[in-house]
């Protein structure tokens, strides 16, 4: 008993004496210092309030700060978990979403809540319901046909007009835009003006300063519900060069920076030491739409030749392939839900790879024999769309069709075609799900100008004869039925039939999907793999992320 | 002198609000809109609308030009329409790095390029003056982002003498030192080219007057001649025209401050116009024009207390 008795405690002390040297091993890894800046192409912040930001930067401050009732996984963004929502139930009409809320979730301190404040349904109902209201957030349109109550202090009730897919739902409550869950009792007391520049959340990092187009400093939040982050504060820079992004990398000012999405730049200083580039998916589409009111491209066959002229191949090969990836689908690109693979648009005839002859012979059948010339308009940025467009201008002349670029400042890029000013649009953005893209782009509700909803519908589709048999196209019924979906796989193939329906009548050219290359010092270990991350097209800073000995 | 003052102040304030009517047209007479902007292409064309309401750009330009004019005169500089911060707020913390900067750069024109300039003149048409010419054309000729981006490499990141990230803590007065001196230095070198040049050919002429060599011929030393009378005369059009090229160097700070990620009134301005940032980018470019006739009445002073020639009625 007594030889037992000792061997029990031998064993005791030897576990123990393993988990505190595992301990101080780990502790021995880290850097005494856990300060981690981030440097931004951008001049500034432009909003803090999370319903409102919109920019890579400001996207990426808000995720450190906020939550959502749900979350997709730092670094791999394919399936939601649970967030602030501990659990949730599914009404079998699917229109009525039940959540259960953590009881151990602080909103952040400020001023006259000098300790924050235990988050309770009060506030979740609030904020989607301020997230639903666009004099307060960007995103209304999102949470039309949906209310919220509060039967007790930590279950938020959601109700549908429609039922809604869990694909589509759960998108609108996830971590990101307006499923953001804000503070009730800071936002009342000091208003929308402060709150966008002093942000109040519940997320592993607080707001501690902001100078303006310089930089904004956040610290460790010690009441976070998923423990206090390692990094006691997060700098983050707005370095609009990427010259000083890149210096400042070197000298170690700076621990990770938002690179320059080029291949040669990406090679090169990946070459140098200490420095690891981390490149992910999904990011940005980019994809030329085609104005069927304007001539030429009111004619079926001239846009087909446009889709064989260009070669996605080419494109990519220009951007770098590393980073650029042709793409088949007018929506989505895959892995996500409702996209089509090369296989799928070769079957259904819809693939129009790079044709120079079969171009060549469309535009002499449309009345083009000698091809025609067009001005287009272009934002300056270089790798979203400036370089892109050179190589499809290059491919078009191949053809004989003649394009002169007339390049724009960013902020006149997005009013001129909006105001239907370019018959041809070549647009980079990534949107969370198959219906919003087909939503906004293709059905006639977002027609640019004359739409009821004007919004980012540049070929016109669903308000013109595409296809020259007398009657208007449109896949306006796909989209809403699709939307109304709760099977999974039919919605997909929904999305799927529509976005074919769209490639056989060329109102849009999908080219490629970029990825996005953050170079970061070795040191730093995000606290998750990269992977695929789109709801802050950056790394995600998290309260695992950390900075290692070095 | 003072009534001099008081009258040059006076004639400034038609220029300023010339100054101000053209930058109020010419900002909304691009394309872009800076609710866009703001929210970003994914924002919703309600949201959209309602952003513009509550920034007070659904009314006419009348109403917001004398609007504008009215906060103006109150002392308003307004908030920024973006962020919604105080643009006095962003001024006033920005305007001591573009001041620094400035005077930073003039410090090293004047304290570099005089010396090159009267060492080219005495010595002219020799190596020294072959390389002060050489030099000072480049200094002239290369853009200041490019001489920005080869000092950092030189000086950050093969020596790792000095920082390239921001501009330091101005409570931290070596902190502070050590981000401006690399910035300083660059649009330094510009300034030393213009001062070298015009130190040379303004000595270069005065060496030739009469009464330089009328000094010579009773025997006064060439030192002599040189600092006290030739330099003397020489430095008039320096000192004038140094003013007109502090002016230069405030439009050369932009690129400057962001090749360096400094705060100042450069970044502020391109950062503003790029978001359609209209109350942001009126206010600077007021301030810059203040800016601009104050250096001109400066210059003017001064040009009077190295001239005793001049008076001022």
């Amino acid at each position: 008993m007594k030889k037992r008795l000792i061997a029990i405690v031998f064993i005791f002390v030897l576990a123990l004496f393993f988990t505190s040297a595992t301990n101080v091993l780990a502790a021995a890894k880290l850097a005494k210092k856990q300060v981690l800046t981030i440097a931004f192409d951008a001049g500034d912040s432009k909003s803090f309030d999370p319903h409102r930001s919109a920019t890579t930067v400001d996207r990426s401050t808000v995720d450190t700060i906020f939550n959502g009732l749900v979350r997709y996984p730092p670094g791999n963004q394919v399936k939601p978990e649970p967030d602030i929502a501990k659990s949730w139930t599914i009404s079998k009409d699917k229109k009525v979403w039940t959540f259960k809320l953590r009881k151990d979730v602080f909103f952040h301190p400020f001023p006259g809540q000098s300790d924050g404040y235990k988050l309770t349904s009060e506030d979740v109902v609030y904020s989607l319901k301020r997230a639903s209201d666009s004099k307060h957030s960007a995103y209304a349109g999102e949470y039309k046909g949906v209310s919220f109550s509060a039967p007790d202090a930590y279950t938020v009730v959601i109700t549908l007009e429609n039922p809604m897919s869990g694909t589509l739902f759960l998108a609108k409550f996830a971590s990101y835009a307006g499923g953001f869950i804000v503070s009730k009792k800071a936002l009342e007391a000091k208003g929308d003006d402060w709150f966008k520049i002093h942000p109040v959340g519940t997320g592993p990092f607080m707001f501690k300063s902001y100078a303006p187009r310089e930089k904004t400093v956040l610290v460790r939040n010690p009441k976070y519900f998923r423990g206090a982050s390692v990094l006691e504060k997060l700098v983050i820079r707005y370095m609009p060069s990427v010259s000083s992004r890149e210096l400042g990398l070197r000298t170690g000012e700076l621990d990770i920076i938002e690179g320059q999405n080029e291949e040669k730049w990406v090679d090169k200083i990946s070459q140098l030491p200490g420095i690891k580039v981390q490149a992910f998916g999904p990011c940005e589409t980019q994809m030329v739409h085609l104005n069927m009111t304007k001539k030429p491209f009111d004619n079926l066959k001239v846009r087909q030749a446009v889709a064989y002229a260009i070669s996605r191949g080419e494109v990519a090969a220009f951007m770098g392939s590393s980073l650029a990836v042709p793409i088949y689908s007018s929506a989505m690109a895959p892995p996500a839900a409702g996209a089509l693979t090369k296989k799928e648009a070769k079957k259904a005839g819809v693939l129009f790879e790079g044709n120079i002859k079969k171009a060549k012979a469309l535009l002499a059948e449309a009345g083009f024999p000698n091809g025609f010339k067009a001005e287009v308009i272009i934002s300056e940025l270089a790798t979203s769309y400036r370089k892109p467009m050179v190589g499809i201008q290059a491919q078009l002349k191949k053809a004989g069709i003649d394009i002169t670029l007339k390049v724009v400042d960013h902020s006149a890029f997005h009013s001129l075609i909006r105001d239907d000013a370019s018959p041809m649009v070549l647009y980079a953005c990534w949107r969370p799900n198959a219906d919003v893209f087909l939503s906004r782009f293709y059905h006639s509700d977002s027609v640019v100008v004359s739409g009821k909803k004007p919004d980012t519908n540049f070929s016109h589709y669903g308000t013109v004869d595409a296809d020259g048999d007398g009657k208007v196209d449109s896949i306006d019924d796909l989209i809403e039925k699709a939307r109304l979906e709760l099977d999974t796989n039919k919605q997909s193939a929904m999305w799927r039939k529509a976005q074919i329906q769209l490639l056989k009548h060329a109102a849009v050219v999908p080219i490629i999907r970029l990825k996005y290359a953050f170079p970061m010092k070795s040191y730093v270990d995000l606290g998750h793999p990269l992977v695929f991350s789109w709801s802050t097209y950056s790394p995600q800073i998290t309260e695992k992320t950390r900075i290692l000995a070095h | 002198m003072l009534n001099y003052i008081i009258r040059r102040i006076l004639q400034s304030i038609p220029i300023l609000f010339v100054v101000l009517t053209l930058v109020f047209v010419f900002v909304r007479v691009l394309p872009g809109d800076p609710a866009v902007a703001a929210l970003g292409d994914y924002a919703s064309k309600e949201a959209v609308q309602a952003l513009r309401e509550k920034l007070g750009l659904d009314v006419s330009l009348w109403v917001q030009y004398f609007r504008f004019l009215g906060n103006l005169f109150k002392g308003d500089l307004g908030t920024s329409l973006i962020t919604g911060y105080p643009v006095a707020k962003q001024v006033i913390r920005v305007l001591p790095y573009t001041l620094e900067l400035t005077v930073c750069a003039i410090l090293f024109g004047y304290i570099l390029g005089i010396p090159l300039g009267i060492s080219a003149a005495v010595r002219r048409n020799s190596f020294i003056d072959y390389f002060n010419r050489v030099f000072s054309l480049l200094g002239l000729s290369v853009p200041a982002f490019y001489l920005g981006i080869l000092l950092m490499y030189l000086f950050s990141i093969k020596l790792m003498w000095f920082p390239v990230v921001g501009g330091g803590d101005l409570s931290d007065p070596l902190d502070n030192l050590r981000h401006l001196f690399l910035p300083g230095l660059t649009l330094g070198l510009i300034m030393t080219a213009y001062i070298t040049r015009m130190t040379r050919s303004s000595l270069l002429e005065i060496l030739q007057d009469d009464y330089v060599r009328t000094a010579r011929s009773k025997g006064i030393t060439d030192r002599r001649v040189l600092y006290k009378h030739a330099l003397r005369n020489a430095l008039i059009p320096i000192v004038a025209l140094g003013g007109l090229y502090a002016v230069v160097l405030i439009g050369s700070s932009v690129m400057v401050e962001i090749v360096f990620s400094r705060p100042g009134l450069g970044s502020l301005m391109v950062g503003a116009i790029k978001q359609r940032d209209y109350n942001t980018l009126q206010s600077v470019m007021v301030i810059y024009a203040g800016m601009v006739v104050v250096i001109n009445l400066m210059t003017d002073l001064i040009y009077g207390l190295v001239d005793p020639r001049i008076k001022y009625k």
